[in-house]
């Protein structure tokens, strides 16, 4: 237990873990301290004034050694003469606070009418009016008038652009530094700062481009008056028009928790839309943070060109048909082909989507091939196996864990668990960065591993090696608990540990978090990483465990739920390897993405697809459904650490679209199937009945939330900022098997497969970036300037070779497929390697590890 | 560029500081002397010297005022004009500088040689009027003396011409 210390608020005495700083243990105990400058996630930095409070200590007797009392036996205290700042103060035993005197009243009083000097109080035009903490606390603790001569005011510029997405108002800012420290203490982007001193202080951006991080919308959370705010929602709505509906993201697998503001607007005919995301608070997953995407990717929502009925090709040309004959026609074509189907699920299929094709499938096969969309990761059943323990938060990690990142460029995969590797690094975590290249990553790694593309394995086997010579850790394993055990040892005696700085640093921590990307690898190789990891896992005790196990960076946002819903890359490669005859396309677009798979989807006699455009991949199929966005229905997603949560509906439905989870039911209906469930809470109720892992899943229990600090908006905006208050749930976390001590694991050794070597030129590596032409990024428009141009990164070496200079228009072709795309020499691609982020171009190249030739071509 | 022409300067500030970022100050320094001012360029080539943003050199040459983020003068000028100073002169000193250079406040003359500036306290008070010249300093000063410091000048920036 942490030591805890007894500190007195206005003569009442409270208890607190030491260590703690003054505003954040009164505000544990529900006594504003007002503040503008710091900010709990921050460091204390005393700027702002605000709050002031008389500070002193209990008076203890130098002789006796005891607290000297007064004639009623109460506590004598010594005071300081000035009024101190509270958040530069940690709480010590014995330390006593005023905050309702006359010399603090005053205090607060004088701040304000400092600040507000030269503060526009141009409120009634002002975003932040409504949920501002300077309009807040000038009406709490403020000078009702101002003395100030408006004469003598300063004027400044307003609406300056930083960037393309945050606009700063240089008359509102009040220079609290939250925007500069969150970029600098938080992010690590130190692309913020103040120029000049005194009055002439300012907020200033000279990066490239401006304002150049992935995290810039959370500076306008923290900005403490309206200095800050985003392109997307400035002069959009007022706040307190908005409805706050609870949703997740749909874009990746760190799950963050959001706020959707809506409401019924003008300019979408009347009908209730999204004006802008903010963060939700849960401090198990996103704590009070979200990134650039999905604070702006939401324009798909209601993007021009959603589907709004489902579409059937007849002749070559699209005609528009009802759904019951759209029903009716998807039935009778399983009918005819179910013993040749392939199903496709896309990375943000909900879990009541998958269930139900699943059932769906299942009606016309034995045993259905169900296939996830990208295939380009596998292993979600390791995950289930060795997966992060109970109780794990990433937020609260330090120096007694060790974080291993392989085969992903952790920033560009899952930017929030890249800030808060970040931010564990900072506090002491052993960091340790296991990739082909550099990333971003590797600045905060206590080590960083290179090894060549398609040998991850040997690094994790390397590290598995040496614990096995450490009897502490592994001499308690047995062979009763662990399948293969003896099989492993014998494999691995053979393996020269490798990379010892980093296997101790991983090994000697009590804890291990294993973060596993597919960057480099085929599926294949890619179980063979997983199995690795969860080898190492299981072999050093370290699976099963808070704080510890493995954790995949999927490229979506539901991909550990589809496999623990029994879908599977695997499953994807042998229909990719054999075409069935008929494909069921869930929420993906594979056409476009992988030449392979858009060989077998155009090949098959009849395909389906539902969609929320028309994508290369409904322009391939026989029969487009329109499906609803993850904003107009409910449903659950999985994230990467296997907390399944929920989603709720957001906004109105476009057009006759459905959510799949029902399209699919009713399809299963005309096949005889159960009849389809009236909601998508009682479809989960039908997987927490028939998946073990998902039984307490109900979604009363996955609204279920906690107090949770520091507090946020509401009366508390001032405090943790306009992220909202988590009252929607923070879902459950899914334990691993490996939790349960009696459980039966297994490990398996594992081999690396050598590097096929191949006349080609160069070995094609798909690398996924964040800001991508996906279909549910794409409309989002204003992040336009960020997408980059479709690019393939090159070796200088290699570049040299082939006559090929930065810029260069290149084509990159291989086996039935070609590209063209802007030649990148930035020292970033190892020699050999030519590096092609995924999904920026509508031409489908490969999505794992292929040969390739590259060559310049003219302008 | 500064990595090239002042490798071992370079190489001597960064040996005197735990890590590369705290080299910044001198580094900044360095480019202003060698450009006569932090132009966009000097701030990202010196940014780039010790791996941080520009935004940061940027910040800290606006909050120093020694340096400067303007073009100015081959010679700059910078007159301490605090209440020291002024009761020994250098008020009226600097005015009639200005007049003698031709130039506002602040100014840069035509010939783009000299810049004029009134600075705060530059701790020589005892020997005010007094001055900087490119960090140089020189006290006692009355109008004839900079006269002819300032004819020096001249010549010397003629014959770097001729060179």
């Amino acid at each position: 237990m942490t030591e805890t210390v007894t500190f007195y608020i206005d003569g009442q005495a409270y208890q607190v873990a030491k260590g703690t700083n003054l505003v954040d243990a009164a505000k544990m105990h529900d006594i504003d301290i007002p503040v503008f400058c710091y900010h709990p996630k921050l460091k204390p930095v005393g700027m702002c004034r605000m709050c002031l409070v008389e500070l002193g200590s209990l008076s203890v007797n130098r002789e006796t050694g005891e607290v000297e009392r007064d004639e009623h036996g109460e506590p004598v205290f010594r005071w300081f003469p000035r009024l101190q700042t509270a958040c530069t103060q940690v709480v010590t035993d014995g330390l006593a606070v005023r905050t309702t005197t006359e010399a603090v009243v005053q205090g607060r009083n004088s701040i304000l009418e400092f600040l507000l000097t030269s503060h526009p109080l141009d409120c009634p035009v002002c975003d932040k009016g409504g949920e501002c903490p300077l309009q807040n606390l000038t009406m709490g603790y403020g000078p009702g008038e101002s003395r100030f001569l408006i004469d003598d005011k300063i004027r400044l510029d307003k609406h300056v652009p930083l960037g393309e997405l945050i606009y700063l108002d240089r008359e509102r800012c009040i220079q609290c530094a939250r925007c500069t420290r969150f970029c600098d203490e938080i992010v690590g982007d130190d692309v913020l700062a103040f120029h000049e001193r005194g009055r002439r202080l300012q907020i200033v951006t000279i990066s490239d481009p401006p304002f150049d991080t992935k995290f810039s919308g959370n500076t306008t959370d923290i900005c403490p008056v309206g200095a800050l705010t985003t392109a997307d929602f400035r002069f959009g709505a007022r706040p307190w028009e908005l409805q706050e509906e609870a949703t997740i993201c749909p874009h990746c697998p760190v799950g963050c928790n959001l706020s959707a503001g809506t409401r019924l607007d003008r300019d979408a005919g009347g009908k209730k839309i999204i004006k802008r995301i903010m963060p939700r608070q849960n401090e198990w997953v996103n704590e009070i943070w979200i990134c650039d995407k999905g604070r702006f990717g939401h324009h798909h929502t209601r993007a021009e060109g959603r589907l709004e009925q489902p579409m059937l090709k007849q002749n070559g040309a699209w005609v528009p048909i009802d759904w019951p004959a759209a029903y009716d026609l998807v039935a009778a074509k399983l009918r005819q082909y179910g013993d040749s189907l392939g199903v496709l699920a896309g990375p943000s299929l909900s879990n009541e989507d998958l269930w139900e094709l699943r059932k769906l499938a299942g009606l016309v096969a034995s045993e259905p091939k169900l296939g996830v969309w990208p295939a380009a990761m596998t292993g979600g059943d390791l995950v289930a196996q060795v997966g992060v323990g109970s109780g794990t938060m990433l937020r609260a990690v330090g120096p007694e864990t060790a974080i291993l990142v392989i085969a992903s460029d952790f920033e560009e995969e899952a930017p929030i668990w890249w800030l808060q590797v970040k931010q564990a690094a900072d506090r002491g975590a052993a960091v340790v960065v296991a990739n082909a290249r550099p990333t971003k990553l590797d600045r905060y790694a206590r080590a960083v591993v290179r090894y060549r593309y398609g040998e991850a394995v040997s690094v994790l086997n390397g590290f598995a090696a040496q614990a096995l010579k450490d009897k502490s850790l592994t001499g308690k394993l047995s062979e009763s608990r662990v399948a293969g055990l003896s099989q492993l040892r014998a494999a691995l005696k053979g393996v020269k540990p490798a990379f010892g700085d980093a296997g101790r640093m991983l090994l000697s921590a009590e804890n291990l978090i294993i973060f596993a990307g597919g960057e480099g690898l085929s599926v294949a190789q890619h179980r063979e990483l997983m199995q690795a990891a969860a080898n190492l896992l299981i072999l050093t005790g370290r699976a099963g465990r808070a704080n510890s196990g493995l954790v995949a960076v999927w490229p979506g946002a539901n991909m550990q739920g589809a496999y623990d819903l029994g879908y599977s890359a695997e499953a994807t490669q042998a229909l990719l390897d054999t075409p069935p005859r008929m494909w069921i396309i869930g929420a993906a677009n594979p056409v476009a993405e992988d030449a392979r798979a858009a060989r077998a989807i155009t090949g098959a006699e009849f395909v389906v697809a539902t969609s929320l455009f028309m994508t290369p991949t409904s322009e391939a199929a026989d029969l487009v459904l329109p499906r609803q966005s993850f904003a107009e229905r409910e449903g659950t997603f999985t994230n990467g650490m296997r907390r399944v949560q929920r989603f709720y509906t957001v906004q109105g439905i476009i057009g006759d679209s459905l959510p799949d989870w029902k399209i699919f039911a009713a399809i299963g209906e005309r096949l005889n199937g159960p009849k389809a469930r009236i909601s998508a809470g009682a479809v989960m109720k039908d997987i927490t009945a028939h998946v073990p892992a998902y039984a307490q899943a109900s979604y009363p229990r996955l609204a279920q939330v906690e107090r949770q600090f520091p507090l946020v908006g509401g009366d508390d905006l001032y405090y943790g900022g306009t992220a909202y208050f988590n009252l929607s749930g923070l879902g459950l976390a899914i334990p691993p098997v490996a939790e349960d001590g009696s459980a039966q694991l297994e490990v398996r050794p594992v081999t690396v497969d050598a590097p096929a070597s191949t006349d080609a030129d160069l070995s094609l590596i798909p690398v996924r970036v964040l800001y991508d032409r996906d279909v549910l990024f794409e409309p989002s428009r204003l992040m336009h300037h960020r997408v980059p141009p479709p690019s393939v990164e090159l070796n200088q070496a290699d570049a040299e070779r082939l006559g090929i200079a930065d810029g260069d228009r290149v084509a990159v072709e291989g086996d039935g497929y070609q590209i063209t795309a802007t030649a990148r020499v930035d020292g970033r691609a190892p020699a050999g390697y030519a590096l092609l982020p995924v999904r920026l171009s509508s031409t489908p190249a490969p999505t794992t590890p292929a040969a390739c030739t590259v060559r310049k071509i003219g302008e | 560029m500064l990595a090239e022409k002042y490798a071992d300067r370079i190489e001597k500030i960064f040996s005197k500081y735990p890590d590369k970022r705290s080299a910044i100050m001198d580094l900044l320094y360095l480019a202003q002397e060698e450009y006569g001012w932090l132009s966009g360029d000097a701030l990202e080539e010196v940014a780039a010297l010790v791996d941080v943003d520009p935004t940061q050199a940027h910040s800290i040459a606006g909050f120093y005022t020694m340096y400067s983020e303007k073009p100015k003068g081959k010679y700059w000028f910078q007159v301490c004009t605090d209440l020291p100073c002024a009761l020994r002169g250098a008020d009226d000193f600097y005015q009639a500088l200005c007049e003698y250079l031709g130039v506002e406040d602040g100014g840069t003359t035509e010939d783009g040689l000299f810049t004029v500036e009134q600075v705060m306290c530059l701790a020589a008070c005892d020997r005010a009027p007094m001055m900087q010249c490119n960090f140089h300093y020189h006290e006692n000063l009355d109008l004839d003396k900079v006269k002819a410091l300032v004819e020096q000048l001249r010549q010397e920036a003629a014959a770097a011409q001729g060179e």
